[in-house]
């Protein structure tokens, strides 16, 4: 493989943002999660978990829940307001006040007819949710403290409401609250407190399962109004509930970062329906600090909270075991890269929700977040774009970088929802991803800008996570979510020989099984030949002039093939030369006098600076 | 005695018997009689009371109006100077925390104040950066749903993290798994970061100086 220089980089002290909600559209396999940032990131499940889409936050606009509507995407914020999400264009549609001061919950009837949002002044208001917009309908009984969480019955005709001490149902076509279910208070010193009723669920059968910050999880007959069973599951709160599809199943996350699963069941083993009543099953303790937000697909349980950190942990009753499906899944950092490398310039550039790290300049424009980035490789062209403008900076570095910003065409101002930048290899033309597909070039010395129409990404094909072109051959190399690699011929049009035969070949199985996605694609300088590729906990040289690895030759061979004799190395040596000496790897980059440079990003650092966990009394601590 | 007597003369004309009946049930064995308070009397002093509360209002709305002229004055002045003194920066401030009073008042005389500074200076922007530390914002960021959403977020960070809800910090939860993991180690932070803050800075400036002194020995 060679010897390189490293440059090991640790000083880039990016922090990700909690996880506040989450809601999984089970028909199109997509997981939308909110952050207290403002940014909601959408998860393609079918496609390997990857994280296809980024609205980025905004200053001031913190989300407090999620829903799908269809394919449509609502949140609910803190600020009031109700926000429809354009996700071709990845930023929100449009904003409508709800008047009722902070909203802590958004829900929508399985009839997709109706929203209903639950606020700080004590109503429940209904909107009715049209073709392109929603329209306010009326208030629900307006009561006396704030409303924190709401479930709608499957039938739509009533609405739990979790309150302050106690749980409310109303009866959607009057609008009156026809029960009052009173929730008991915690002990010791929690008695003098109010107790609030965090998450709230509504089952097809009248049953009403409630989360509290007593800690328990309550079973109601909605009917009666009256309470069937009381689980004490944490000294702490019970933040999050989610139910399964077919109500078989339920699961409770804590602010001690366990999930609880209850589960219906039997209890006689003659298994007559009328003895079923919800058992607690297993706890999974999948997070260190807070479980803020839950969802429960058919095969397994996701769960994001305050450790920032998105799990999804099959139910191995639903998956073949020992496959790559039951496996944990934990996705601590975004799918992107966040760190642009000028390759000839040896610059970084470091990528922040409201500032760009070179040297710490470019502060974003108003409250926008930044999307995304790039540095040109010789280090004279600076780019960032955010939901609303592209802006174009140019760098020149003598002793010290100053800075002088660029005014653009008309044309390159008009440029919205650009969520890819990247230099050519010769800093000369700048591509910048639009809507629809295309790509925009901009010549960077004229400053004019011509429109090239690339390859529509076709549909059914798993999503691309990193591209990049050869600086010599013209060709375009793509890596994709489900760990494909191909390689395209510009100039002829077409998949490279090369490309072909990986393809019949197919990819080593361990390949495959890999976890993170591939973020960025490199070439080395001095050798064509060269692909190198990274994700989080490896990078990998691919070699194209050595023979493709077979299913059943050793994937992770470096370390072996250094101890053989010289011909014997040769023989054994195949074109992925994969190295796992770096962890957390945010990015990594060849520079022109072939030292590497690693941007590590130590789980560790990140876990140090979270918010306060819980603290749980341990023997001999 | 004289607590009765007072109770008494106090009562309203209506209130009077009601009182006094009150004051012979409570205690019945007393030898003195109440004094019987003539309805005049009464009437003068409720009369007198309502016209001290009409008093203390307009009063107060006098020292309203008085304040807000001399706070428009003082802009007047200092748009003439076109210079933003401290003391203004202070007022300003403390008038957004005195919200309750009339906070559009309050909000629309500082909006028009900033939208006219805003239209001088020709900047862009909510803010503006001064001299030293000091930031300007218009009041539109802070109407009462900004109020709001932080008392919200207030409502929220007081459940969860305020008293009793037993936190610890993520230090000690990473130190206590380094001490119980398989390869015991020390605590992750093995000096508090933010201790002796103000020490830390004054050894750093010294370090500089002796730094300086030795790089440059003719000094």
């Amino acid at each position: 493989m060679g010897e390189f220089k490293v440059h090991r980089v640790r000083f880039f002290d990016y922090m990700p943002s909690a996880i506040r909600a989450m809601a999984f559209n089970s028909r199109t396999e997509r997981l939308a999660v909110a952050r207290a940032d403002g940014a909601v990131e959408i998860f393609n499940f079918s496609d390997n978990y990857y994280q296809e889409k980024v609205i980025p936050g905004r200053d001031g606009r913190a989300v407090e829940a999620l829903c799908w509507v269809g394919q449509r995407l609502f949140s609910a914020g803190l600020n009031g307001e109700i926000t429809e999400y354009d996700l071709e264009n990845l930023k929100p549609q449009y904003v409508i006040e709800a008047y009722g001061g902070p909203i802590w919950t958004i829900s929508c009837n399985n009839q997709g007819t109706h929203l209903a949002v639950s606020c700080e002044d004590g109503t429940v208001k209904l909107f009715e949710i049209l073709k392109e917009k929603i329209q306010f309908q009326r208030n629900l009984d307006r009561q006396k403290s704030r409303i924190i969480s709401l479930s709608w019955h499957p039938s739509g005709a009533q609405i739990a409401a979790g309150m302050m001490d106690m749980i409310r149902i109303f009866d959607t076509e009057t609008g009156r609250a026809t029960h009052r279910l009173l929730v008991e208070r915690g002990v010791g010193a929690s008695k003098s407190r109010e107790v609030v009723v965090w998450s709230i669920a509504f089952l097809s059968n009248n049953t009403i399962v409630s989360g509290d910050s007593a800690g328990k999880v309550q079973i109601w007959d909605g009917l009666m109004g009256t309470l069937v069973r009381t689980h004490l599951v944490t000294k702490w709160d019970v933040l999050a509930l989610a139910v399964s599809q077919d109500e078989s199943s339920l699961i409770a996350g804590t602010s001690e970062g366990t999930i609880v699963q209850f589960q219906f069941l039997s209890s006689t083993v003659d298994r007559q329906d009328r003895d079923h009543e919800w058992v607690r099953t297993r706890t999974f303790k999948n997070h260190s600090h807070d479980v803020k937000a839950l969802a429960l697909t058919d095969t397994a349980v996701v769960s994001g909270g305050m450790d920032t950190q998105l799990v999804v942990h099959p139910l191995l009753d639903k998956v073949e075991k020992n496959t790559q499906e039951a496996a944990q899944r934990k996705i601590a950092f975004p799918h992107r890269s966040l760190v642009g490398c000028a390759k000839k310039a040896g610059l970084l550039l470091f990528q922040f929700p409201d500032h760009l790290e070179l040297w710490r300049l470019g502060e974003s424009d108003g409250n926008d977040h930044i999307c995304c980035s790039a540095l040109s490789p010789c280090g004279g062209w600076l780019v960032y774009s955010t939901v609303s403008s592209v802006r174009l900076y140019k760098l020149q570095h003598n002793n010290n970088i100053s800075v002088n910003k660029v005014r653009p065409q008309q044309r390159i101002i008009q440029l919205r929802s650009v969520h890819q930048l990247c230099f050519s290899a010769d800093s000369s033309k700048l591509f910048a991803s639009s809507s629809q597909s295309s790509v925009v070039v901009v010549a960077l010395n004229q400053l004019e800008c011509k429109y090239l129409q690339t390859l529509r990404h076709k549909s059914g094909h798993s999503c691309p996570t990193a591209v990049a072109i050869h600086p010599t051959t013209n060709n375009l190399i793509s890596v994709h979510a489900d760990q494909q690699i191909f390689e395209f011929s510009l100039q002829q049009k077409e998949y490279t020989e090369w490309s072909r035969k990986l393809q019949k070949q197919g990819l080593h199985g361990l390949w495959l099984k890999r976890d993170t996605p591939v973020t960025s694609v490199g070439f080395n300088p001095k050798n064509p030949t060269h692909i190198i590729l990274n994700d989080t906990f490896m990078f990998c040289i691919i070699d194209q002039s050595l023979p493709l690895p077979e299913s059943s030759t050793i994937l992770y061979n470096q370390m072996t093939l250094r101890s053989l004799p010289a011909p014997e190395r040769t023989r054994q040596s195949h074109a992925f030369k994969i190295c796992k000496n770096f962890q957390h790897v945010l990015s990594m980059s060849l520079l022109d006098d072939l030292s590497l440079v690693v941007v590590e990003r130590p789980l560790l650092d990140v876990m140090a600076q979270l918010p306060p966990p819980v603290r749980q009394k341990k023997f001999a601590t | 005695m004289g607590e009765k007597k007072q109770r008494g003369k106090e009562a309203s004309s209506d209130g009077e018997k009601a009182a006094e009946n009150l004051n012979m049930a409570l205690e019945p064995s007393d030898d003195e009689a109440p004094e019987e308070v003539t309805f005049q009397d009464s009437r003068v002093e409720a009369l007198r009371r309502l016209k001290e509360a009409l008093d203390t209002e307009r009063r107060e709305k006098e020292l309203l109006k008085e304040k807000r002229r001399k706070r428009q004055e003082l802009f007047q002045e200092q748009k003439k100077r076109k210079l933003f003194p401290a003391e203004a920066l202070e007022e300003m401030n403390s008038s957004t925390l005195k919200k309750q009073k009339q906070p559009e008042d309050e909000a629309e005389d500082d909006e028009e104040e900033m939208k006219e500074k805003k239209e001088k200076k020709k900047k862009s922007a909510h803010s503006r950066k001064l001299k030293g530390t000091y930031t300007v914002r218009t009041m539109k960021d802070q109407t009462s749903t900004f109020f709001q959403q932080q008392a919200a977020k207030e409502f929220l960070q007081s459940r969860l993290y305020g008293a009793g809800s037993c936190r610890t910090t993520s230090n000690e939860l990473l130190s206590l798994q380094n001490k119980k993991g398989t390869n015991q180690s020390a605590a992750v932070q093995f000096v508090r970061k933010d201790w002796a803050c103000k020490e830390k800075a004054k050894a750093e400036k010294l370090k500089k100086r002796w730094i300086h002194k030795q790089r440059n020995p003719s000094t």
